[in-house]
């Protein structure tokens, strides 16, 4: 085997005669029982390189988000009226963070951070509704020394201790887009979002408007989910306080588009004489503009509305076979919030939070139009800034 | 494998064949570096050092125990999962078996006082574990299609049994603070079920049955080995570790959630325990290894929220860490073959 000893040779780093070094050659280091080979070095070196590139490969990654980092760090140059300004760090914790739902909170809190001078809030929490997720990235919010929190309460007796220690750590939380089981039940600031049992009140009020008597059904994808659950209660509340006679039925459709299609569909074969048919989620409401559609029930007679505008239902509402869909404006879900802790932030916690209910704004065939005709940020399905003209 | 199993119970001997001898600190050294849990302790530790230098909360007091109670019900599933991979089964279900074994505590809190609760939804926990032992064993259903028909079927029951409402967790007491209610208590649990199934499966019988039920089933059962009975056991065992992390869990976030668990929770604990040293194919694993592969996988996913990675990369980069950490422990694990004599 080799006749050069090694490292103790006058650095020879190649071996003659085959690539082992002995091991009696390494005894002052302490290695006496280990091989190196060339190949050896250079594998660890490779492997060493890969791991020193993580940081830069997420550096990489979050220049486009403008890195967001634990803890206020430089300031910003003034905006506006504004004085200076550090980083900054809003963090918003979201149960279904890649759904395309929220895609217009993402540009929402984007287009106002960058109003504002201010790093990009990071956008985090579970993908899956996963309350722990969301319990655990608010948690690390909290020890990273976030300058605010807006997250969305799913879930009134997971959040209220989190809440209440980001508040007792002097970080500011607001809630957006659900709020547990309304205002009091957790410490949040403030609510910008929805008021899901005003709104669903008002469709009651509606409904009542609209049918005036007979059977009339309810669609709800998940009962108790706290985002729609207190809709279907407020829709409920309204028909039973206006003591008009209509008999309703809350019926649930599952999570998923397809099932609740079925289930809609099932729930029509089995109840043809239905004079209403309403829902207070996406999915379901698209289910039931595809149904009307699909048995010409609006020509018949039948009136139906729901909520949030899937593209589907938006052109269900054009072709005439829904009366009605309920906006909530996302965009603004996330556009409000940030305005709000930013201000917090800057008045030494004097001003900034404020109940703001986004929307209970009903789209119907009069107004429908500028939804379907243009393609936005603040609808989700278009990335340009762009000024858009009211449809005509 | 079974050789390798007969290695790790050896004592390691640093023998030095020139004469010279090598001082305790470095024999100790040698000692633990040949173990195959090395690798993959270094790999977290070589994280633990990266992130504390981007971002000096990261080892902060809140963060700790952000990470600590993040990584513990994670551990404690691994852990169940080595026992079944070493055998050569898989559980899929122990996700959702970590929702279900909270709502039973609920519905059993109604009649029952709450401990007898946990002990009678543990109960019927390990009678999860039981059929999908008995299916699997007897019925002969590949575990992988076994444990995924009573994934479904628990997943349905947790939302059929609460209505698809999320339900209060028991009234604070000292026996939920025990459970989950501390701020440490998770990650206590974490390490004293690390600790005994460590012994147990390197120390015990049960272990080395395990082990030899994995590696050579036929061998085995001709050997004597009941091996029904272990494989059964494991699936009780498994789930059984389940349901204690999901109660935990429960008590930690102070809400009986029908949608906690699920498929997720399961495949971090495969891979924590893949990551650590265990093979997925059978016969050969460790549970100090899974700890450390929990360890590797809950300091990225809270080292990058910390950092402030937003969703929409954050999968990006989770899994590009992983494949180099894998890769590092995989390339570090070959040298420390090659260095054997």
């Amino acid at each position: 085997m080799g006749t050069v000893r090694g490292w103790a040779s006058g650095g020879a780093l190649w071996v003659e005669g085959g690539p082992e070094v002995g091991k009696e050659d390494f005894a002052p280091l302490g290695f006496s029982s280990s091989r190196f080979s060339r190949r050896d070095l250079l594998r660890r070196a490779a492997v060493g390189g890969a791991v020193a590139s993580i940081p830069f490969l997420a550096a990489a990654c979050d220049e486009d988000e403008g890195g967001g980092g634990g803890g206020s760090g430089d300031s910003s140059a003034s905006v506006g009226n504004f004085p200076e300004t550090p980083d900054y760090n809003f963090v918003f914790v979201n149960h279904v963070t890649t759904n395309p739902f929220f895609v217009p909170t993402i540009y929402g809190l984007q287009d106002a951070s960058a109003l504002l001078g201010i790093p990009e809030p990071q956008w985090t929490g579970s993908e899956t509704s996963d309350v722990q997720e969301m319990v655990d990235a608010m948690n690390t919010a909290v020890s990273g020394d976030a300058d605010g929190i807006a997250v969305a309460v799913v879930d009134t007796e997971a959040f209220g201790g989190p809440i209440q220690d980001a508040l007792d750590a002097g970080i500011p939380v607001v809630s957006y887009n659900a709020d547990g089981t309304g205002l009091g039940s957790t410490a949040r600031l403030a609510y910008v979002g929805q008021d899901l049992y005003g709104s669903g009140f008002e469709m009651g009020k509606r409904i009542v408007e609209d049918v005036g008597e007979g059977p009339v059904v309810l669609f709800i994808a998940t009962p108790g989910q706290l985002n729609i659950q207190p809709r279907i209660d407020g829709a409920a509340d309204a028909i039973k306080e206006s003591g008009a006679p209509i008999e309703f039925e809350e019926i649930p459709t599952g999570a998923e588009l397809p099932e609740e299609l079925s289930a809609i569909e099932a729930y029509y074969n089995g109840h043809k004489d239905v004079k209403g048919m309403y829902a207070v989620d996406a999915g379901s409401t698209q289910g039931v503009a595809q149904i009307m559609e699909k048995f010409d029930l609006a020509a018949a007679g039948v009136k139906a509305g729901g909520y949030d505008l899937l593209p589907e239902t938006l052109q269900l509402i054009s072709d005439g076979h829904m009366d009605f869909t309920i906006d909530q404006q996302p965009y603004l879900q996330g556009f409000y919030p940030v305005f709000q802790l930013f201000v917090y932030k800057i008045s030494g916690g004097l001003s900034g939070v404020a109940e703001t209910n986004t929307g209970l704004l009903f789209v119907t065939a009069d107004n429908v139009a500028g939804y379907l005709e243009t393609e936005s940020r603040f609808e989700g399905d278009a990335e340009e800034q762009k000024i858009l003209e009211p449809a005509t | 494998m079974a050789k390798q199993a007969t290695e790790e119970i050896s004592k390691v001997d640093p023998v030095n064949t020139d004469g010279r001898g090598l001082n305790g600190v470095a024999r100790l050294a040698t000692a633990l570096l040949r173990r195959r849990e090395a690798s993959i302790a270094l790999v977290a530790i070589l994280l633990l050092f990266y992130f504390q230098s981007v971002n000096d909360a990261f080892l902060s007091q809140g963060n700790i125990r952000g990470l600590a109670q993040s990584g513990y019900a994670t551990a404690i599933i691994a852990c169940g999962l080595v026992m079944l991979l070493i055998c050569g089964e898989i559980d899929l279900s122990v996700g959702s078996v970590m929702g279900f074994t909270p709502i039973i505590v609920y519905l059993a809190d109604q009649e029952f006082v709450f401990p007898v609760a946990v002990i009678v939804a543990l109960i019927v926990t390990s009678l999860v574990g039981l059929l999908n032992g008995v299916i699997t064993v007897y019925l002969r259903v590949p575990s992988f299609v076994t444990t995924l028909g009573t994934l479904f079927l628990l997943t349905g029951l947790n939302v059929s049994l609460t209505d698809g409402f999320p339900k209060p967790a028991p009234e604070e007491s000292t026996l939920t603070r025990i459970l989950g209610g501390g701020p440490y208590s998770g990650i206590i649990w974490a390490l004293i079920v690390v600790l005994l199934m460590h012994l147990l499966l390197t120390r015990m019988r049960w272990g080395l049955h395990t082990f030899a039920v994995g590696g050579n089933l036929v061998g085995a059962s001709e050997a004597g080995v009941r091996v029904n009975r272990v494989k059964i056991g494991n699936f009780m065992l498994c789930s059984v570790l389940g349901g204690l992390a999901g109660i935990m869990e429960a008590i930690r976030i102070n809400s009986v959630d029908p949608l906690a668990g699920g498929p997720n929770v399961m495949f971090l604990a495969v891979s924590a325990a893949v990551i650590g040293g265990t093979a997925l194919a059978g016969g050969s694993g460790t549970i100090i290894g899974a700890f450390f592969g929990t360890a590797v996988l809950t300091i990225l996913r809270n080292g990058f929220t910390l950092q402030g990675v937003s969703a929409n990369t954050f999968n990006i980069i989770l899994g590009i860490s992983i494949l180099v950490a894998m890769t590092l422990n995989v390339y570090v694990g070959r040298l420390r073959r090659t260095g054997r004599t």
